[in-house]
């Protein structure tokens, strides 16, 4: 035989072998895992019944006994507490962390030193759950792990937002960088107005656009109303991003004195921001702002007109009126063509862009 | 004479044995790095709940753009599906491209559909509007009636009516799942300057059980040639997409199913309408275009956002669609050329353009030589028969390895079939796969070559039995 023969002949048995071992994984998983699963779904359902009956008994040594009960089966125990653990509030959770603490407490703090990512996650999910603020200093350590794990512990930390939680977290959010910036913005939500100190002494220092647009646009969400006069002094930032969320978030906070800041972005060079700008100043209903919600249906820029319009039908009988004068022009037939728009959504309404 | 006919055809054999191996080592290294991205990702994604995502304050609005073309058996279910999904604010776009049945009836029809004034930017040029029709009952749907103009054309004319920052471009033949939008959007979410484009999962439907716009059971058809087709697209979608994203390098979003920045692709000038390969199309130019403005940017596959879809279950179908597929990539390939080996490129232009040229668009032509080569060699007596019949046997056991392998990767996502005879009849189609249907589709691309050279640019009617009776 030639070399070039054995050669092939090797990877093909080779090549068989390997496909042979395959295919003969793929089926021992399926069937382990399908008896597993089974297996799984049989012990959740014991364990469920008994964690069942410690929320309905309310009774400490029950839970403890329950505790004691399932200590063997972490796994299946972890996940009926992740499971529950989000839903029940009040005594039951009580009950729920006498369980957690005399059963997987130790396992679960054991994951959070895993080396393994989805394992720490899987600990500080729970840690989430059955937080216990005493517990504080052993989560700041987990503050200069992965981006992923420290935003699972400033998730953990929000559920309890004291003076020092919060300036953990806006620490961190000063310090980080990357996608997980995005994140902190929920995290920060969540907050509600206990933000409203720290969100202003951030804003007091310089901050990268991202972070600063991140900030107007929570102010808005939340909204902020006490920080009203932040977002104005921005109305004047040179980046456009920046001017575009002023904007928005302006309409947000339904200030009436917003609406010369209003006004004056609605005459922006950047047809972004006037956009935004007449949109918002159609939702504060400010009366003064008939003219330039008219002006702004003579835009070259389709969104300008759009919002415009829609504008002027939200501020009532006075902008219906200006919408149904310029639908009768001619001389400008895109704002006629967008006001008669604006007028035909009004029967038939669609979502405001 | 015997001599050099002997030397070109050892150089021929050696050539084609450099490919023979490049391509196969190259298809493993995409499954070896779908396997870590896809076990990444479920790491990354276990404890996450996406319904969370629709509460989310900043989560951007999307318009989903459906062109439609003599879609009449689909088109209802698919635009209900469309309207059920869960996400916060989104618009239904459907463009009815000059469809000569009933689609645009049917619409008005079952939407209640009425005749609107609607005005809009016309930044893409495209064919003319004849009217755009929205429904009391159904806000979120806007139906767009246009002069035929092919499926780039109705995607362009959407993008000028569309209202929001992102845009979805789906088939209204295909069926998204209910939060695959809320998936889809979390590289957007995480990443919102730098991510402009993701793809997700297409798989087929074909043997399902479809009610509602859902697929309720997932079932394997009984036509072969839709079988053989769900073993392409595991290893097209698990065993090549997310390796190829994981190398940044992916040149394909498909046309089915794909999320957009819609700033970015009217900055490329939208869809270039005289494409039949737009989706690959949009995506090379996105990455052209970002490169020359020296913009960094992320084009993500995400493995779970799932979009069904139904699969030829003819032999005729099925030709037509991969002529039209091959001759689309050949029109990408060349209409950037530009690119090709261009470091300017980066890793588009020194690794994927080069690849695909190499692998996607010579493939055939390299694996047609070597059958034609192959059997040359053996009628002169210059390859030991023995060898032939063990090299033969060597493809056909690695191509079915690679299968295997995408199973696998298949058990290790969402995407598995349930039953356990799933996995046999599937492993079995995998070996026959390579016998015949490997061949039969190389002699297919390589018509769709001659074809694409003779300028033709039909799209190929596709004869589609609707989601209730395919299978």
């Amino acid at each position: 035989m030639s070399p070039s023969l054995i050669l092939t002949l090797h990877a093909l048995l080779f090549l068989l072998l390997f496909s042979v071992c395959l295919f003969g994984f793929i089926i021992i998983r399926r069937l382990v895992l399908e008896r597993s699963q089974a297996l799984f779904r049989r012990v959740y359902g014991q364990i469920e019944k008994d964690v069942l009956e410690a929320i309905y008994r309310l009774d400490p040594d029950f839970s403890l006994a329950v505790a004691r009960k399932h200590k063997g089966r972490a796994s299946v125990l972890t996940q009926v507490l992740l499971d529950f653990g989000d839903n029940i509030v009040g005594d039951g959770r009580d009950q729920l962390r006498i369980i957690f603490n005399h059963s997987v407490k130790d396992h679960c703090l054991r994951r959070l030193e895993s080396r393994r990512t989805a394992k720490r996650l899987q600990g500080i999910r729970l840690f989430i759950i059955f937080f216990d603020p005493s517990e504080n200093a052993f989560l700041f350590r987990l503050l200069d792990d992965k981006p992923i794990i420290k935003l699972a512990v400033i998730t953990a930390l929000s559920r309890f937002p004291s003076a020092e939680t919060l300036s953990y977290i806006f620490t961190a959010f000063e310090k980080d960088t990357g996608f997980t910036v995005q994140s902190y913005f929920n995290v920060m939500f969540s907050l509600g107005d206990r933000i409203e100190q720290p969100v202003k002494t951030c804003m007091m220092r310089p901050l990268p656009v991202d972070k600063l647009g991140l900030f107007v646009e929570l102010i808005g969400a939340i909204p902020l109303r006490n920080l009203a006069e932040e977002v104005v002094a921005l109305a004047g930032h040179p980046d456009k991003e920046i001017r575009i969320r002023v904007a928005r978030t302006l309409g947000k906070l339904l200030i009436p004195e917003a609406a010369d800041t209003l006004v004056r972005l609605a005459s922006d060079e950047a047809w972004e921001v006037k956009a935004q700008a007449v949109k918002s100043l159609g939702k504060l209903k400010n009366m003064g702002a008939l003219d330039i919600l008219t002006k702004s249906l003579f835009s070259p820029f389709w969104y300008v007109r759009y919002n415009a319009g829609h504008g002027l039908a939200e501020m009532g009988e006075e902008g219906l009126r200006r919408l149904r004068k310029v639908a009768r022009q001619e001389e400008d037939k895109y704002a006629r063509d967008m006001s008669e728009m604006v007028l035909d959504d009004l029967i038939c309404p669609g979502e405001a862009a | 004479m015997s001599d050099m006919l002997q030397l070109l055809l050892h150089a021929f054999n050696i050539l084609i044995l450099a490919y023979f191996f490049l391509i196969n080592a190259f298809y493993l290294l995409f499954i070896v790095l779908s396997l870590f991205g896809l076990f990444r990702h479920r790491e990354l994604t276990r404890y996450v709940s996406f319904k969370e995502v629709f509460r989310l304050p900043l989560v951007k609005p999307i318009s989903i753009i459906a062109p439609a073309h003599d879609e009449e058996k689909t088109i209802v279910e698919s635009v209900r599906a469309l309207l059920s999904l869960e996400y916060p604010v989104f618009e239904v776009i459907v463009v009815n491209d000059g469809s000569s049945d009933g689609t645009l009836d049917k619409l008005i029809r079952s939407f209640e559909l009425e005749r609107s004034r609607w005005v809009f930017r016309k930044v893409v040029a495209h064919q003319p509007v004849k009217g755009i029709y929205k429904s009391r009952a159904y806000p979120k749907l806007v139906v767009v009636d246009k002069v035929n103009g092919k499926k780039a054309d109705a995607l362009n004319a959407g993008l000028n009516i569309s209202r929001y920052p992102l845009f979805c471009a789906v088939d209204s033949d295909s069926l998204l799942e209910k939060d695959a939008l809320l998936k889809m959007v979390r590289p957007f979410l995480e990443d919102p300057d730098k991510t402009v484009a993701a793809g997700g999962i297409i798989r087929l439907a074909n043997g399902c059980t479809v009610k509602g716009g859902q697929v309720l059971e997932v079932r394997l058809p009984r036509n072969t040639l839709a079988r053989f087709q769900i073993i392409e697209y595991f290893r097209a979608f698990l065993g090549g997409r997310i390796g190829l994203g994981m190398l940044k390098s992916m040149l394909i979003v498909s046309g089915a199913f794909g999320l957009f920045r819609k700033d970015v692709a009217l900055q490329c000038g939208g869809y270039r309408t005289g494409t039949i390969g737009e989706d690959m199309d949009l995506i090379v130019r996105m990455r052209r275009h970002l490169h020359n403005m020296k913009r960094p940017y992320e084009i993500r596959f995400i493995p779970d956002p799932i979009c069904w879809t139904e699969a030829p279950e003819t032999l005729r179908t099925l030709s037509r669609q991969r002529n039209r597929w091959h001759r689309g990539l050949l029109d990408t390939l060349l209409y950037n050329k530009v690119m090709l080996f261009n470091p300017r490129y980066g890793i588009t232009g020194l690794f994927a353009m080069p690849f695909y040229f190499v692998f996607e668009m010579l493939g055939p032509f390299i694996e047609l030589l070597g059958y034609i080569i192959f059997a040359v060699c053996i009628a002169l007596g210059l390859l030991n028969h023995w060898f032939a019949v063990l090299f033969f046997l060597v493809a056909v056991v690695l191509g079915t390895l690679l299968s295997l392998l995408s199973l696998l990767l298949g058990e290790y996502s969402s995407e598995r079939y349930p039953r356990l005879q799933d996995v046999l009849i599937l492993t079995l189609y995998s070996l026959f796969e390579n016998i015949l249907y490997r061949q039969w589709l190389t002699f297919v691309r390589v018509i769709a070559f001659f074809d694409f050279y003779r300028g033709k640019e039909e799209w190929g009617a596709m004869h589609k039995k609707g989601f209730a009776q395919a299978g």
